[in-house]
């Protein structure tokens, strides 16, 4: 009852982080499986679950009015059961991945329920009410909350008891089925960062990086530091030298490309 | 009486400014999180009921943008405000929204590719080796990468945009140094997803087939090609398919089902 309890806390807190605490992203996976394994007192199974949800969901980032999937509610829920079940992430992903599909409607719900207090907003700005308007900020904060504590401690009440049992009828080559499933997850979070990033000139720069990694083993710190060499090199040496700015127009003109993550090009649903 | 804001108000902004997206809804946005944020400047500047009352109203008008640089505009709301206070017969107030609304598109598609699409990538794939093998570093790491910058522009955001008012950006703009950091950004963004295809993503066939008598494993004619061929055919698959509108959730769910089931007929 307890750890339901402080399963529930984190997964509701873990919603605020893009709500009412800037998006310090204290509420993405890497970082909110760990406080899970901390409860469920498996820290280390709790970083490495959250490492491989990171992964699926890396793509995905409330960004303009879409309403993505619930990857706090998802990873919280995949996290607490399959610590508890034993059996680790192929348990996690197939719990995590449906769950977060499942709950992104109750985010929806609190935004629609949220005209409600906007507009309420609106008659207090008429009496200048301050104190007024700063209610109608917290109230959907208390809804956001609830949105995902209430998933997760119910899931954690009704399911941690059974999940061991549930988890043990299933044959093992399914449950190793479920880890190479995990395993070819990531390639959509990576799909929808190409999908954000794309241009056709910038396609290469993809390349260069999968290549310095697949034939020389560099890691991902080593190709971030190259990149930002080779990024500054192009931009503000190579333009400095030839006076006419050529490869950095044509560069320039990819920034139209921005458009595609406002505004929810990308379709959850 | 000139009235200005202090330092006091500034920082009460910065502190709300946090708070953007907890009111989310469907009609307005982000707009009882941006009237809360200036709440503070409101108060300061003006004392009569009805003045206050335009104000908020003014700032509870739709409002939609990426929560890291939206103290940017925060700051330069507060400095048009200020200057309706000072100035009210000749400053027109309609501008301080004309330039939210001219802001926050544009800001928007810059923060999101450059926080969203670039910073927290670098953060997660480097913080991700080290989770992977279960170090607490990873998610640590994963946080200070991400939020050092992310405080930086939020504090210096806010700062400049109300130091320079509606200039501070034109002149960011004018010498053409954001479009080179984009393009920057851009570059790094992109080959450290090149760079995670690699190192984060397993697809391996364990299929054998006969030639000649002698076993050949079809996994070592693919690491002969290319190394790690597979996962980038597989990462440029569902790319296109995201392309070409498939939804994001069917995917998911199609490769969760098709892996499970690739696994148990023996090819993945």
């Amino acid at each position: 009852m307890v750890q339901a309890l402080l399963v529930g806390i984190i997964a509701g807190l873990g919603i605020l982080d893009e709500r009412s605490f800037g998006a310090i992203l204290f509420g993405r996976p890497i970082v909110l499986s760990v406080f899970v394994g901390l409860v469920l007192g498996d820290v280390k199974q709790g970083i490495i679950i959250g490492a491989q949800l990171e992964l699926v969901w890396m793509g995905i980032a409330g960004i303009g009015a879409s309403t993505p999937p619930d990857y706090v509610t998802g990873g919280v829920i995949g996290t607490a059961l399959a610590i508890i079940s034993g059996k680790g992430i192929g348990i996690a992903l197939a719990i995590a991945v449906p769950v977060a599909v499942l709950a992104q409607s109750l985010g929806i719900l609190v935004r629609v329920i949220n005209l409600y207090f906007s507009h309420k907003a609106d008659e207090y700005a008429k009496q200048a009410n301050f104190k007024g308007i700063a209610l109608m900020l917290w109230i959907p904060a208390v809804l956001f909350f609830l949105s995902t504590f209430l998933p997760a401690f119910l899931a954690m009440l009704l399911g941690a008891g059974r999940i061991e049992a549930l988890v043990n009828a299933i044959p093992k080559v399914w449950l190793d089925g479920l880890t190479v499933a995990g395993n070819l997850l990531p390639a959509v979070g990576f799909a929808l960062l190409l999908d954000m990033l794309y241009s056709k000139k910038m396609v290469v720069f993809f390349f260069f990086g999968f290549l310095l990694t697949a034939y020389m083993h560099l890691d991902v710190t080593a190709i971030a530091l190259l990149a930002a060499c080779i990024g500054i090199i192009i931009n503000f040496f190579i333009k400095d030298d030839n006076g006419n700015g050529g490869s950095d127009n044509q560069l320039k003109q990819d920034d139209g490309n921005t458009d595609n993550l406002t505004e929810g090009e990308i379709d959850f649903e | 009486m000139n009235k200005r804001l202090s330092g006091k108000e500034i920082r009460s902004v910065f502190w709300r400014s946090f708070a953007l997206q907890t009111a989310f809804n469907f009609e307005k946005m982000q707009n009882v999180g941006y009237a809360y944020a200036m709440i503070p400047v409101v108060k300061k500047l003006y004392n009569k009921e009805e003045e206050q009352s335009k104000a908020l109203k003014r700032h509870l008008a739709l409002f939609n943008s990426t929560p890291a640089v939206t103290p940017i505009i925060m700051g330069i709301s507060a400095a048009m405000e200020e200057e309706n206070a000072n100035n009210p017969e000749s400053f027109d107030s309609s501008s301080i929204n004309a330039v939210k609304a001219a802001l926050m598109a544009p800001l928007a598609g810059i923060g999101d590719s450059i926080f969203f699409g670039t910073l927290r990538v670098i953060a997660a794939g480097i913080g991700l080796s080290l989770s992977k093998q279960g170090n607490i570093l990873g998610p640590i790491l994963f946080l200070l990468i991400y939020n050092i910058p992310h405080f930086l522009l939020r504090i210096y955001g806010l700062k400049y945009g109300y130091k320079f008012g509606v200039n501070s950006l034109s002149e960011i703009q004018k010498n053409g140094v954001m479009d080179k950091i984009m393009s920057v950004v851009g570059i790094i963004g992109m080959m450290v997803v090149g760079a995670m295809v690699s190192t984060m993503l397993k697809v391996s066939t364990p299929l054998k087939f006969n030639m000649e008598g002698a076993s050949v494993k079809l996994q070592s004619i693919f690491n002969q090609i290319m190394p790690d061929l597979l996962p980038l055919l597989f990462t440029l698959l569902v790319f296109y398919m995201i392309r070409k509108k498939v939804s994001v959730t069917k995917l998911t769910v199609f490769i969760l089902i098709f892996g499970v089931l690739a696994h148990v007929i023996g090819i993945l």
